[in-house]
């Protein structure tokens, strides 16, 4: 058998060290691509951080300045800015009611519902002004 | 062209290029093995960073939630004059250069505006200069004459984030910035003495943020990677990561609203008698949360380097007091306990001497010449010789382990500190008039909280508790990781004994008691009015006196239970009694604490007392 023609195997080396080379790049620029992204990922990341930090930030101080604003002292100091004459009831302006407070609350509306100088003929024809309310006993 | 001529050629190129090889590769060994350390060096100096993540420190909240301290951050504001000099180098555009130099000159302006400071002075902390180092620290720019380029020229401390936001959108090309967090206080100077401080080295000095400081503090992180040139991280070089962890939040068991009451009152007092030091505290007898627990004098938290260090104790627990007349509590409860005598029982208090164990003692004198008294009317009216009669009918030893049941002569085991034991001898060191004069309050010394504690016992059915004012621990997530319970010390007395003490002590505010009229229609007080002389220059002063009232309400019910104490009150008339001094800021407190707490009036039907059924614990 007549052995193959040295240019053929010149031809081959040639082909297989151009695919090797093509296959070198395609990793090398892999690899610069994905430390790319790691590097994008890593920055996107770190600037994520910086955000929830900087919003606990915010949200540490505007706690705080709420906090002073509602602390007793500045809102008596509203108190008396606004002249609104807030104070503390005393005992004898409370009065403790025994029973539920809904119960008599509702008995109170529904007898204003019911009663008689408020019903008239003229509004049979639509429908009720007042909704009848009831409440569970408990 | 001859064969062997190309081939000469050809062999000439390889040699080259296996030349280049070689000098690369002898470049390589030299860069990764000979001189390895020298530019590792170079490069850990030149890139590599450490930078520490600071924890935040836990917040300290009232019993509602409410912030008493939190920690927010402040910027202190610098200048690398450097940075801009070298901006403006990289545009080799001369004109943009100017343009760009014109538009940074005007940023500046509104820099100082903002800032309001000159804009001179801007300008001045803008000038490129140098500094002088050693020169073993000469590093940095090849040269070693000792001259570094100086980076940092501080321009401001202690911005808040939005005018640093106003500064930030400038984008003043050279401004540098550092932020730290400053422990600030939103209620200012509100429960002070409990909440303590950290000073301008973050140093926890006093109070819950000393004894809390293990659970507020944190641990710091860190993180090593590298910069670039302008100095940015690489995050993708991050080469280690230790994340910080925020410290923990301490709840305590004060509630804001209380507190302020306590100390609005403390303001009165302080206004008309001018005293000394006077304490309130409110607390919950069954479980000894303290409410509130207000000092006077007492000092801002946000400007306690301004305060002298007498207003920045917490007098409650630091300062020891004789107790006066609320000690009779002990040696009525002991005397009812034992069975010894009953409500109903009478001892002749006009006499002025009695015979103990074979002795013929002098008894204290009274306040107002009595006769004949019962146990309820001793208590009532307060009688210095009934009380002495009651304790001598015990002995003296058995007194006096009534006396230490009660807490006196020991801590209370308040968890901020600070707390001092006071003064109970026994008595193998009694001298012979003691057993006289120690069931008076005298010959005795204890805090203001014993006495409050002490009497909290017979509002919680006989059972003494440690005072609590830490509620729980929770993490930043908000979880309770550590929760603080009632905690028995004592039983004092029995639940009938306490129930039986609680309707004597409500006698007090009856029409025949010391503190008539100071009584809440309906909310029943229970309390003991006390007034001691003052040791002064080792005797007992005529014109300095301790005022103080303390008691609970209601008294079948016990809900609350309130201390007024009142130390060298300035009155015009000299009756600084605890009746005069005390009692008034007990009602007035007591009535607001009732509206804003929502205590039931004590009705007819449920008259069942708590004290009897062994209170909560």
């Amino acid at each position: 058998m007549k052995p193959p023609p040295a240019s053929n195997l010149i031809n081959r080396v040639i082909l297989l060290t151009l695919m090797l080379l093509v296959f070198t790049g395609t990793l090398g620029l892999g690899a610069v691509w994905m430390r790319q992204e790691i590097s994008q990922t890593a920055n996107r990341s770190r600037a994520l951080e910086d955000r929830l930090t900087d919003a606990q930030r915010r949200l540490d101080e505007l706690s705080a300045e709420v906090a002073t604003a509602v602390n007793p002292r500045a809102l008596l100091r509203q108190n008396e800015t606004m002249r609104l004459a807030l104070s503390t009831p005393r005992e004898t302006q409370v009065q403790r009611v025994a029973v539920s407070a809904e119960l008599k609350l509702v008995q109170k509306r529904n007898l204003e519902v019911f009663r008689v100088e408020t019903a008239s003929f003229a509004s049979l024809n639509r429908p009720p002004e007042h909704r009848p309310l009831t409440v569970s006993l408990q | 062209m001859s064969k062997g001529y190309a081939n000469n050629r050809l062999t000439l190129l390889a040699v080259g290029v296996l030349a280049c090889f070689l000098a690369v590769g002898v470049r390589l060994v030299f860069l990764h093995v000979v001189d390895r350390e020298e530019l590792l060096g170079y490069v850990d100096r030149a890139r590599r960073q450490i930078v520490v993540e600071h924890a935040r420190r836990g917040t300290i909240l009232d019993s509602r939630g409410s912030l008493l301290a939190t920690s927010r951050s402040e910027i202190t504001l610098a200048v690398d004059p450097w940075a801009l000099v070298e901006y403006l180098e990289l545009d080799r555009n001369e004109a943009r250069r100017e343009a760009k130099a014109r538009e940074q000159q005007a940023k500046r302006a509104q820099l100082a505006a903002i800032l309001g400071m000159s804009v001179a002075d801007i300008e001045k902390a803008f000038q490129p200069v140098m500094k002088q180092v050693r020169p073993s620290l000469d590093q940095k720019d090849g040269t070693a004459d000792g001259l570094v380029k100086d980076r940092w020229t501080k321009l401001r401390e202690g911005l808040d984030e939005p005018t640093f936001d106003r500064i930030a959108a400038l984008n003043v090309r050279g401004l540098t910035h550092e932020r730290i967090y400053r422990r600030t206080y939103p209620s200012g100077g509100l429960a002070a003495n409990l909440i303590g401080y950290l000073n301008k080295e973050g140093t926890a000095v006093t109070g819950a943020e000393r004894h809390f400081e293990l659970y507020l503090k944190g641990e710091d992180g860190w993180i090593e990677s590298e910069k670039d040139g302008a100095r940015r991280e690489l995050a993708q070089f991050r080469s280690r990561e230790v994340p910080a962890r925020d410290g923990h939040d301490v709840v305590l068991t004060i509630d804001s609203v209380v507190q302020h009451i306590l100390e609005e009152e403390l303001r009165t007092i302080a206004g008309k008698f001018n005293p000394h030091f006077a304490t309130i505290i409110a607390s919950e007898p069954r479980t000894g949360r303290i409410l509130g627990m207000a000092s006077y004098p007492s000092f801002d938290l946000n400007n306690y380097s301004k305060a002298p260090l007498d207003a920045q104790r917490n007098y409650a627990v630091t300062d020891i007091i004789e107790p006066g007349s609320t000690f009779k509590i002990v040696a009525a409860g002991a005397a009812l306990d034992q069975g010894l005598v009953s409500p109903a029982s009478a001892f002749d208090c006009g006499i002025t001497s009695i015979n103990f164990q074979g002795r013929d003692l002098k008894l204290p004198k009274e306040d107002h010449p009595f006769g004949t008294l019962t146990v309820a009317e001793i208590v009532s009216h307060s009688s210095n010789r009934g009380a002495a009669q009651l304790a001598m009918l015990m002995g003296a030893q058995k007194f006096y382990d009534y006396a230490k049941l009660y807490g006196f002569g020991a801590t209370t085991g308040f968890q901020l500190g600070g707390e001092v034991r006071g003064i109970l001898e026994p008595p193998s060191r009694w001298d012979g008039l003691t057993i006289t004069r120690m069931p008076m309050g005298h010959a005795v010394a204890a805090t203001p909280l014993q006495i409050h504690m002490a009497m909290s016992a017979i509002a919680n059915g006989g059972a003494l508790l440690r005072p609590q004012v830490i509620q729980e621990i929770r993490d930043a997530d908000g979880r309770v990781v550590r929760r603080f319970d009632p905690e028995k010390r004592a039983q004092v007395v029995k639940p009938s004994t306490a129930a039986l003490l609680a309707r004597l002590l409500h006698g007090v505010v009856g029409p025949e008691g010391t503190a008539d009229g100071f009584d809440i229609p309906g909310f029943e007080i229970a309390a003991k009015t006390g007034t001691t002389q003052k040791i002064i220059d080792g005797k007992y002063s005529n014109t300095h006196y301790v005022g103080s009232f303390i008691g609970f309400f209601p008294a079948s019910r016990p809900e609350i239970v309130l201390s007024v104490i009142v130390d060298d009150a300035q009155v015009p008339d000299g009756k600084n009694y605890g009746r005069a001094v005390a009692a008034p800021s007990f009602k007035h407190v007591a009535e607001q604490l009732i509206q804003y707490l929502d205590i039931k009036p004590v009705q007819s039907y449920s008259r069942n007392l708590v004290a009897m059924q062994g209170g909560a614990l």
